[in-house]
């Protein structure tokens, strides 16, 4: 997915993001500034010190080189020099502490802007994404855009921009200030510095990517653990075991031999580069011993101490090159993908402003008009080809059909979840592309086929779509579902109960009813039910039926069914198969002309015998 | 800790008991355990060992050299001499860095050997760790084990021990160094080490204390981060995206606090330890020049030259980093073992998890068996406290079809667990052809029952492979003849590959109803004498729901088989049904004579076809 051609661009609008926060960028770039300037004069301090106590006592025949053209006054005895530039030394040290200790804390407010901005950008985003979007990436890497990558877009902020600037300012600063020591040994000491920048990359090119395919090996071997805990009863119920464990010996050492490798070269590889400093310091023991024996102006302590000081530093610096290349490589990677989801468009909208189509409270008429839709996926298969019908206000419409036949689809049109490729679909008459988006999905009541809670109280849950409702409403609604009694009766602290991710010990059944009960609290016109029992035992399944039957009542519903029970109470039932509605009517008149609908219900029901043993009739109800 | 007055508005609830510790207290009985894990690579270990000491040496002398030359030959201007220092400043680089190499390989290949021990025994140890293990552990949790927990441990092993050492070695080099140059100079630079010690200890702690603060206010975050996500729908669905997004902002601002919070006190603490160099360099300058300038004070018990004094200067100047940098370092180790000995802990305590015993001291392998399978006054319970099954006895002949019946909890899936040896009885036996299941090794067992479970669980790969694992010797021939027996090879052809298509994570790219085939398939293979099946309620839609009854069919006949049953089919066709309730036979007898009796299981089979029907 991710085009070359789009790094420069990326780049760019990277730095259009940082000028967003230009002024905090700037005064931390100067105070920076004025850190190191602090740092270099402290440095040249201590080497001059040396030099004021070396030649005071003749160990060093050379003048001490006072900086800014300053000549202490003739009077100073050497003590009094020494102690001048010892409080200097320290009132730089303390100034330095200072400013530092601002400089970290407005960095961090910069993180903190940076972070709260586009999380809170991303989420909101996120949230209006349409489904599609959702289909199409894994929950896990829609966390990270939030999580992972905005800390990535905000590291090229103050991890790369920052210190970039920084960098260059500081190497500048140094390479001057050796310059202005002595020419030559600047450039004899740093004679090896291009050989150190083109290891460090090389380095870094052959170690990370094999550090990468470490990771996918790995997974590798966590997939066997993980597989082996999670189908503990196959691996146990069919003896596996001993074939089991080669498999995870085989990962764990392919693992462990491409560690091998990569440990060889990191050990080989940071020895070298201390190696490298070394030898700068042997040059400059050499050619600075030769220049102290030679060259009268070059001193011993603001000379080849101050030297070597600013020859560790230096190094220390081009070594972040390094480390700042690599930080780009992956602020580039986060940031392409919170782009993504900031650019993502919102597919389905509503249209704007005033040209939206309000709706108060529908009436309830459905209609689909030669509706064909596909997920556009890569076999490009429609889920939908060319449904047409129109449920009146009030009527329950079952769904049945094999899975993968378009039943949910169908479902998740009315809500406006996707827009249809071709045909429309209305509501009381007017296509679902002119309401206002937020006025429809008020008005359709969804059950999910998966339950999903949120992990907060049952209130919250109940009230989710609605949370200024009164008590009373909500525990209407809890009645209608048939959930009132066990909140009240099972559950610890009632409606303040709060849910955990595991359910809190709630039956599939009682979850399903207070997902019921979420939507009859809107009191939609709408009520759409995406198979509600599927997950539940025979013996629970009656209960939420009459939670349903109550539901049902004074709403056009839709209802995707495998239950006979249901159908039977449908007003019309529609058979799909592969995206087309093959046959429509009661379920009575369906028992009468589709062979196929019959042999589906005779699985289900009760032979003819056992009807009788049971004293059921035809007519038992 | 104390919680924040006003924590903002939430959409999730965190749940706390699911954190593990990050750090523990250092334990001499772990680090006892984790050192006898380098046992079987001692020579790589003891190396390692001499070469951290060699190292400890190494790094002051080179500051030590550099300096020497410094004050020798430079001061005296004498060529020949810098000649000669700078070759020996040279070969103790070169000695240095080759000595560097072997102790960073060593200490990196030791580490990645502990870790692939520990892997292999948690793995090993997992394997025999009985299935009531499997229920109350999550997998988050024996993933984490071989995940984060041995990397905890691997840095515990190859840099916390000897990174240390090579720490404290060097600054005792050191220190004996300036000691010998300079007693008084010396106990100046040790009157500091304390207090810095102190200033770092004090704000760790501080930090530690902030740094908790912010993981909670982060798992918040992700929190409400995921079920927004797992979420949308409904959030979608019921209009709720400007509520979610203001709760989520606040929760955003939070957690961004304390994370200010905690960067203030660091902002304190590092410039203070990156710039205590600095406020000691101008200490010695002072006492230094005091020193050198004023002998006659000081020549009395100081000893030595001003020649010598000034060189003692310049050798503390660069001796300092390598008795101080080792005090942030150190603190620095510290932290990682407190990770490690959580880790480690943790690991541990999986290994010294005891599996229960399933295999008696003389359990013999089972023969051969016709599949006639007996429970004779059988009482179980997951909590032995809490029985879930009493006295429970009946015997199904083999061939014969046993289908379980009674409410969600009333001891049918315990029943078929027992049979198949997941778990041991508390009380009673369980009899296949006579032999005690507690005197048969399991895996003798296992290979002659057949399980197919609710769950159906599919391993990553084709569908070939998953239809194998009930026989990993079995050729594809026979992998396919299996299909066709139960007659649903076309199904399986049908699939974009064929039976060579990749199932998906946990079978996701396949349908309910054809994963629940492959399983039956799975079974076919394995052809077992007893066959144990759990049925999956509902999973299965109306339309495809007719060819697993046929496989279902098939695959049962001539096998003695256990089943839970939802399906009315299902039970209509039993040989015998048994009705539970609360872990006891309530009832038992064929569909028919159970019907004509009209007690509990008319009634249920009446709420069935209720359900079913209306």
């Amino acid at each position: 997915m991710p085009a070359q051609a789009s790094t420069v661009a990326l780049i760019l609008r990277l730095l259009r993001l940082t000028w967003g926060y230009k002024d905090q960028v700037l005064r931390i770039v100067v105070l920076q500034m004025v850190l190191l300037a602090l740092a270099l004069s402290g440095l040249g301090l201590i080497g001059l010190g040396l030099d004021v106590i070396g030649q005071a006592i003749g160990e060093s025949g050379k003048p001490p080189r006072w900086p800014l053209g300053f000549e202490p006054p003739a009077g100073w005895s050497a003590m009094t020099k020494v102690l001048v530039i010892a409080g200097a030394v320290f009132a730089v040290a303390a100034l330095r502490f200072v400013l530092d200790r601002q400089s970290w804390v407005w960095k961090a407010v910069l993180v903190r802007d940076i972070v709260v901005d586009l999380r809170k950008q991303v989420y909101d985003k996120m949230q209006r994404l349409s489904f599609r979007f959702f289909d199409a990436n894994e929950s896990g890497s829609i966390i990270n855009r939030v999580t992972g990558d905005v800390q990535a877009v905000r590291r090229f902020i103050d991890g790369v921009m920052i210190e970039v600037v920084m960098l260059l300012i500081s190497l500048a600063f140094f390479l001057a200030y050796m310059l202005s020591i002595h020419v030559k040994l600047t450039l004899a000491c740093l004679a090896t510095t291009p050989l150190l920048w083109v290891l460090t990359t090389l380095f870094s090119r052959t170690v990370r990517p094999a550090y990468r395919v470490n990771r996918e090996l790995f997974d590798k071997a966590v997939l066997v653990l993980s597989e082996n805990a999670q189908g503990v009863h196959v691996v146990k119920g069919f003896a596996l075991q001993e074939r089991e464990r080669a498999k995870f010996k085989r990962a764990n050492d392919a693992v462990a031999d491409q560690h091998r490798w990569i440990f060889w070269r990191v050990a080989t590889f940071v020895p070298t580069i201390g190696m490298f400093t070394a030898v700068n310091l042997l040059v400059l023991l050499v050619y600075g011993g030769w220049l102290y024996i030679h060259d009268p102006g070059f001193a011993f302590g603001s000379g080849l101490f101050v030297f070597a000081g600013l020859l560790q530093q230096f190094s220390s610096q081009v070594g972040n090159l390094a480390q700042i290349a690599n930080a780009v490589q992956r602020s580039m990677t986060g940031a392409q993908r919170v782009f993504e989801v900031l650019d993502e468009p919102v597919e389905i909208q509503g249209p704007p402003g005033a040209a939206a189509v309000r709706l108060g409270r529908a009436e309830g008429r459905v209609t689909f008009e030669d509706v064909t839709f596909g997920y556009g996926g890569a076999d490009g298969a429609d889920a939908l080809r060319g449904v047409s019908f129109e449920a009146q206000p009030g009527q329950t419409v079952a769904i049945l059909g094999a899975t993968g036949s378009g039943k949910s689809t169908l479902l998740s049109l009315i809500p406006r979840f996707y827009d249809p490729q071709q045909g429309r679909v209305l509501i009381d008459g007017v296509d679902l592309r002119d309401y206002d988006l937020d006025d429809l999905r008020r008005n359709v009541g969804v059950v999910f086929q998966e339950t999903f809670l949120f992990s907060n109280t049952v209130r919250f849950n109940v009230t989710f779509g609605h949370p200024e409702a009164t008590d009373d409403q909500m525990r209407q609604a809890a009645q209608i579902a048939q959930a009132h009694g066990f909140i009240e009766r099972e559950l610890d602290a009632g409606y303040d109960t709060v849910l955990t991710e595991g359910g809190n010990g709630l039956s599939g059944g009682q979850r399903q009813r207070l997902a019921i009960a979420r939507a009859v609290l809107l009191d939609p016109p709408i009520l759409l039910m995406d198979d509600p029992t599927a997950a539940i035992d025979p013996e629970t399944e009656h209960l939420i039926m009459q939670a349903m039957d109550q539901a049902m009542r004074n709403r056009t519903t839709f209802i995707v069914a495998h239950r006979f029970s249901t159908l039977k109470r449908a007003d019309v039932v529609m058979v799909m198969e592969d995206g087309r509605v093959t046959e429509v009517g009661t379920h009575d008149e369906l028992m009468q002309t589709s062979a196929h609908y019959r042999n589906a219900a005779e699985v289900q029901m009760a032979d003819e015998e056992s009807r009788r043993l049971l004293g059921i009739g035809e007519d038992a109800e | 800790m104390k919680t924040r007055p006003n924590n903002p508005p939430i959409l999730t609830h965190v749940d706390k008991s699911d954190r593990e510790a990050k750090q523990r207290p250092l334990s001499l009985g772990v680090i006892r355990r984790l050192w006898g894990y380098t046992g079987p690579h001692a020579r790589k270990r003891n190396w390692l060992v001499v070469l951290v000491l060699l190292r400890a040496v190494q790094l002051p002398a080179m500051a030590w050299c550099l300096a020497a030359v410094l004050n020798g030959p430079v001061l005296a201007q004498d060529w020949r001499g810098i000649l000669w220092g700078a070759s020996g400043f040279f070969a103790l680089a070169l000695s240095t860095a080759v000595v560097f190499h072997f102790r960073m390989r060593l200490a990196l290949e030791l580490g990645e050997a502990v870790v692939q021990d520990l892997r292999r025994e948690v793995f090993d140890h997992l394997q025999r760790m009985s299935m009531s293990f499997y229920d109350k552990t999550k997998l988050g949790r024996i993933i984490s084990r071989i995940t984060s927990d041995a990397e905890a441990v691997r840095m515990g092993v190859q840099s916390v021990v000897f990174v240390s050492m090579v720490q404290v070695g060097s600054m005792l080099v050191a220190a004996a160094v300036m000691l010998w140059y300079d007693p008084p100079l010396f106990l100046v630079v040790l009157l500091m080490a304390p207090v810095l010690w102190r200033l770092s200890k004090y704000f760790r702690d501080r930090l530690s204390v902030t740094y908790r603060a912010t993981q909670e206010s982060y798992s918040r975050v992700t929190a409400t981060l995921a079920e927004s996500i797992n979420g949308i729908r409904v959030t979608q669905g019921f209009v709720r995206q400007d509520v979610n997004a203001e709760l989520f902002g606040g929760l955003v601002e939070d957690h961004a606090e304390y994370h200010l919070k905690s960067a203030r006190l660091q902002a304190v603490f590092l410039p203070i330890i990156e710039l205590n160099s600095q406020f000691f360099m101008a200490l010695l300058l002072a006492l230094g020049g005091v020193q050198v300038l004023r002998m006659e004070f000081f020549a009395g018990w100081a000893g030595g030259s001003e020649a010598e004094l000034f060189a003692a200067l310049v050798v503390f100047a660069l001796l300092m980093p390598q008795f101080f940098n080792p005090i942030a370092n150190i603190g620095r180790q510290y932290n990682d073992a407190l990770t490690a000995m959580a880790g480690a802990e943790r690991v541990f305590g999986l290994l010294d998890t005891e599996p229960e015993q399933m295999d008696g001291p003389d359990a013999a392998p089972l023969p051969p068996i016709t599949g006639r399978v007996e429970l004779d006054g059988v009482t179980f319970g997951y909590d032995p406290a809490k029985p879930v099954l009493h006295g429970i006895s009946f015997v199904a002949e083999p061939g014969r079809t046993i289908a379980l019946v009674g409410q969600t909890g009333s001891g049918k899936t315990s029943i078929i667990s027992l049979i198949a040896k997941f778990y041991l009885p508390t009380a009673g036996r369980v009899l296949i052809d006579g032999h005690d299941t507690r005197g048969v090794t399991t895996d003798s067992l296992a290979k002659q029952i057949g399980i197919v479970l609710q769950s159906n669980y599919l391993f990553t790969g084709s569908v070939m492979d998953n239809i194998r694992v009930g026989r990993p010797d079995a050729t594809d021939d026979e992998v396919i003849a299996a299909a066709e027996a139960l007659g649903c090879l076309d199904i399986f052809e049908r699939l974009q590959d064929g039976l060579l298509t990749d199932v998906g994570e946990k079978g996701g790219s396949l349908s309910l109803g054809q994963r629940q085939l492959v399983c039956f398939c799975r079974a076919m293979l394995a052809d077992p004498r007893v066959l144990i099946l759990d049925e999956a309620t509902s999973a299965v839609d109306t339309m495809t729901e007719q060819r697993v009854q046929e496989a279902l069919a098939k695959l049962l006949s001539g096998r003695t088989s256990f089943v839970v049953a939802h399906r009315l089919s299902t039970i209509r066709h039993a040989d015998e049904v048994l009705v539970l309730d609360a872990g006891r036979i309530i009832e038992r007898g064929t569909h028919h004579a159970l019907l004509e009796q009209g007690g509990r299981y008319a009634h249920l089979y009446r709420q069935f076809i209720h359900a079913s029907e209306a």
